[in-house]
């Protein structure tokens, strides 16, 4: 048995495993649904624009790189290309020696609450999720150099504390169930056995937050690259995007080389689909901008900022049939929509020699082989029916089943490693299919070429099934058929349709003819979506913000002092940080000093309130947007639990694009558009609020 | 005058199930169009493509090409998944050769699934059929997704007296057939299988309507191996029931 086979009959007989496929299949399609009614346009016209774009930009990506990559050198960003994985590893482990030797003798750092205990003197990365990670192996060369790489998304810090890969590129840790989490919890953290998911996520919280504040690296990936601005947009839920990108002194982000889009406005286009597709929700909680290293009298934020570009066989893959696949945005929707994805998990995808891939699902099936090889990887592309759900969940269009398609044909290539077919040229058709199957359809290609072969293989065919199967209409074939694993076959007719048709003919003609001719309307247009009543931003606003937890009070530059007093005499809080008082309404921060409010203004993580004022806001989203720069850090609303934002009426945006095209968006070191209190539903996809970012939102809009 | 079309008929049907070809036959001529049926036609070639093996799919689509190229009329195929190889399978197995691409779009254009083609080309969706007993309707996903035929099929199944329509829960799943999908990988292909009779039988119908004969053995052999009284019939077979 191959290495596939036998990790799909591993997958099949776990039944914690289907529980969890099931839950995620059914949660995350339904959501998909429901988060596609609320878009801005009708889904089809936004997902065939998002394809035009992502389509142009492959076609023209050496042009959009060399764009993208001069603003990002120009923008203060060390830009490094990998050509391959042992490349882009390197690159990471030059920038960490390099920062040790810089250093030399580290601080001494508080205690710290570590799951994986290290040595004192080595150094620490805070990790965001990045599939370009995975797909590099880079944990296992940090671990080899002596570096510790802590994972800080809650999924994948889960399935690296049981050892296990991610079994899904958006929800890592899909395969368990809380029960497995609060086990491994138990056993690594030393917690008490718990099944409560918010306990499990408050665990992860408390052990993770030390490693931001510890870190020496922050390690990111990229969602997307924007060409014109040269940004980095990174995106995540639970905040760790934000904390690894702003905290440690040095933030690395891993890119793969197609992740690019012209402008700003094609962003925006994919901020909506992306999370829409990936978790149902309108909006990722953050959203990171990010376009050079901390600024002159910034108090946070990296002093050094590297991205590594990898290829890593995209160029190769580029110039196949497969060319449509690295369009993907890798939102894992065409994964939960999978019927065979949601049988196997994301464990099963392995490769001849047993290998896994970063990437599996309908999406994985075409781009391991694309990257890694047909060799290994073809035979993903036959696990597939060919149902073409996977196409039709795509949010940038891509012709799934066509891909798988031609995969199947042999039109993959060697990859990236540049492996060579054992098989052979010419007899890569039919790649991953057993000898036997090819035979098969070969002759049968022989019988079907020529009407009297074809009807000859009909006769030969109801002769032997009757012999088989003389009086029962199907045929009970053994298991080893396959098709007889779980199935009858039906009977050959002894008298083909050929045959009987003549026969018929003779009956047909005395017939008498029925017809009630209807003309229907041949079309039913689609259903427009009725455009929602009109609201003032203001009200808009509010409305999505209450939506994502969190609160909205309206005030006047009088009254808010008094308002904020309130609240934070409600929860006690004598002690908290803010911005300047030059980025916030005149007389606020002395007003609250009179109260007996102490107030920093350099973040600390023992503080738990933050008061920030914003750029800007988006009324579609409820999304803050706030801007990094001297005395107004971004920090101050991302460490406290409670974030208090303080918005100008005047200030509230229709909608995204707008808010991105300011120019203080493009020329902010790094800009953080918030939505809501920080979230994750990492377990179970059961939402949880309140995990590395504020747990509570208050805004008072002036 | 009558028009006439050419039946191409699938090879599942003329060697397995020859009863639904004969009630296809039955419909269309009832509906007022003369059949004509090429006898040198074989299979489409859909299984050799689907399994990534080309040049054995080119064979055959080169020899059906040439089949139905003989006569000017509309060809009829009562498979969504056959109508979806000619009308996009070709195509990819010809973008190399534009004398051939040419020929296969031409036969595409005259390409219609039974359903299709008796509501939206014939402008009927009242047979005058009759059917005692509960329906459900199962979307072959070839029929739905690569060929965009839905509404046609159930408007025909809406005007069928005395049936009683029920909705089959998550429709649009596939049965899990997928050819030699369902011999290479037997175990996922029979889990899929069991969701697909498990949603047949939540949805309280007897009797489950498809318009594909691979998504209609497969359940069929399904249902006959559980030994379950419920059967799947070909949309033809409904149709022609009334008329008898």
């Amino acid at each position: 048995m191959n290495p596939f086979h036998a990790q799909i009959k591993k997958s099949l007989a776990n039944p914690v495993l289907q529980a969890a496929l099931d839950a995620n299949a059914e949660k995350r399609v339904q959501a998909r649904q429901t988060a596609y009614a609320s878009l801005p346009e009708p889904l089809e016209i936004m997902r065939q624009r998002a394809h035009a774009v992502r389509s142009e930009t492959i076609q023209n990506l050496d042009q959009y790189l060399e764009q993208f990559i001069a603003k990002s050198e120009e923008n203060g960003i060390i830009v490094h290309r990998a050509a391959d994985a042992t490349q882009a590893r390197q690159i990471v482990l030059d920038i960490a020696q390099n920062l040790t030797q810089r250093r030399g003798e580290r601080r001494d750092k508080i205690k710290r609450y570590h799951a994986i205990p290290r040595e004192p003197a080595s150094l620490l990365i805070a990790k965001s999720k990045t599939m370009v990670s995975e797909e590099i192996k880079l944990n296992a060369a940090l671990e080899a150099a002596g570096i510790q790489a802590v994972e800080t998304d809650l999924g994948e810090y889960i399935v690296q504390l049981r050892g296990e890969p991610p079994s899904h590129i958006i929800t890592p840790a899909v395969h368990l169930r809380r029960q497995e989490v609060g086990e491994t919890f138990h056993e690594k953290l030393g917690i008490p056995k718990t099944e409560d998911i918010p306990t499990l996520t408050d665990a992860a919280r408390a052990a993770l937050r030390q490693t931001f504040l510890d870190a020496d690296i922050g390690l990111s990936g990229v969602n997307f690259g924007v060409a014109e601005t040269g940004s980095l947009c990174i995106v995540t839920n639970e905040g760790n995007g934000r904390m690894v990108t702003t905290i440690p002194p040095v933030h690395i982000a891993l890119m793969g080389m197609e992740r690019l889009v012209p402008a700003l406005d094609d962003l925006a286009l994919m901020l909506a689909l992306l999370p829409s597709s990936a978790t149902g929700q309108k909006i990722t909680v953050y959203t990171q901008l990010i376009h050079g290293p901390r600024g002159e009298d910034e108090v946070d934020g990296p002093q050094e900022r590297h991205l590594i570009i990898l290829d890593n066989g995209r160029s190769t893959l580029r110039r196949t049939p497969l060319n449509d696949a690295l369009m993907c945005i890798r939102c894992g929707a065409c994964l939960n929509a999978c019927p065979i994805f949601r049988e196997l998990g994301g464990h099963a995808y392995v490769g001849d020699s047993g290998q896994g891939t970063p990437y599996p699902g309908p999406i994985g099936s075409v781009v391991s082989p694309g990257l890694f090889g047909q060799v290994e990887f073809g035979h993903l592309a036959q696990a597939s029916t060919l149902c073409g759900a996977c196409k039709d969940a795509c949010p940038v269009d891509i012709d799934l089943p066509e891909m798988l398609l031609r995969v199947r044909a042999g039109e993959a290539g060697s990859g990236a490693e540049g492996v060579q077919s054992k098989r052979g040229a010419g007899s890569e058709a039919g790649i991953g299919l057993p000898f036997s199957v090819r035979f098969g359809l070969g002759l049968f290609t022989w019988a079907s070429t020529s009407m009297w072969r074809f009807r000859l293989a009909q006769k030969l065919a109801a002769v032997f099934s009757g012999i088989l199967s003389p009086r029962a209409a199907y045929i009970h074939l053994p298991a080893f058929t396959g098709w007889g694993y779980s199935k009858g076959f039906p009977r050959p007719a002894r008298h083909p349709f050929r045959e009987r048709l003549k026969h018929q003919r003779r009956d047909a003609e005395s017939a008498e003819r029925i017809i009630r001719k209807n003309r229907t309307a041949s079309t039913t247009p689609q259903q427009q979506k009725p455009i929602s009543n009109i609201q003032y931003p203001i009200s808009r606003f509010e409305t999505e913000l209450t939506a994502l937890g969190g609160t909205f009070t309206r005030c006047t530059p009088e009254t808010l002092a008094a308002e904020i007093l309130t609240l934070l005499n409600a929860r006690g809080f004598a002690e908290i940080m803010a911005w300047e008082q030059d980025h916030l309404p005149e007389g606020l921060l002395d007003s609250l000093r009179e109260q007996g409010i102490r107030i920093e203004h350099t973040p600390h993580p023992k503080l738990q309130a933050g008061i920030t004022g914003a750029l800007a806001a988006v009324a579609e989203t409820g999304t803050l947007a706030q801007t990094s720069g001297a005395g107004h850090p971004q920090s101050t609303s991302l460490l406290p639990n409670i974030h208090i934002a303080i918005l100008r009426e005047n200030t509230i945006y229709a909608n995204l694009p707008q808010v991105l095209n300011l120019r203080e968006v493009r020329e902010a070191p790094s800009v953080a558009l918030i939505s809501g209190p920080s979230r994750t539903a990492d377990i179970e996809m059961t939402l949880t609020i309140g995990v590395h970012g504020p747990g509570e939102v208050h805004v008072f809009c002036i | 005058m009558t028009q006439t079309v050419q039946l191409f008929v699938t090879c599942l049907i003329d060697t397995l199930q020859p009863q639904i070809g004969e009630a296809v036959v039955r419909v269309l001529e009832r509906a007022g169009v003369h059949v004509a049926f090429p006898q040198e036609q074989t299979c489409c070639g859909q299984p050799a493509f689907n399994a990534g093996m080309r040049d054995d799919a080119r064979k055959m689509a080169r020899h059906t090409i040439k089949i139905f190229e003989k006569a000017p009329d509309p060809i009829i195929i009562p498979s969504g998944s056959c109508a979806a190889m000619i009308r996009h399978g070709y195509s990819e197995l010809f973008t190399d050769d534009p004398k051939w691409l040419a020929r296969a779009q031409a036969m595409a254009e005259r390409t219609f699934e039974f359903t299709e083609f008796l509501v939206d080309e014939l402008g009927i969706t009242d047979l005058g059929a009759q059917f005692s007993g509960s329906i459900t309707y199962h979307p072959s996903c070839h029929l739905l997704r690569g060929v965009g035929v839905d509404r046609q099929p159930r408007a025909l199944l809406t005007n069928i007296r005395d049936a009683e329509f029920h909705e089959l829960p998550n429709t649009e799943e596939c049965c899990g057939f997928g050819g030699v999908f369902s011999v290479e990988h037997p175990e996922i292909s029979a889990e899929m299988l069991y969701r697909k009779i498990n949603n047949i039988e939540n949805s309280g119908a007897d009797t489950v309507v498809t318009c594909d004969t691979g998504c209609l053995m497969h359940i069929n052999g399904g249902l006959h191996r559980q030994g379950k009284n419920l059967s799947v019939k070909h949309i033809a077979e409904i149709l022609d029931q009334a008329q008898r």
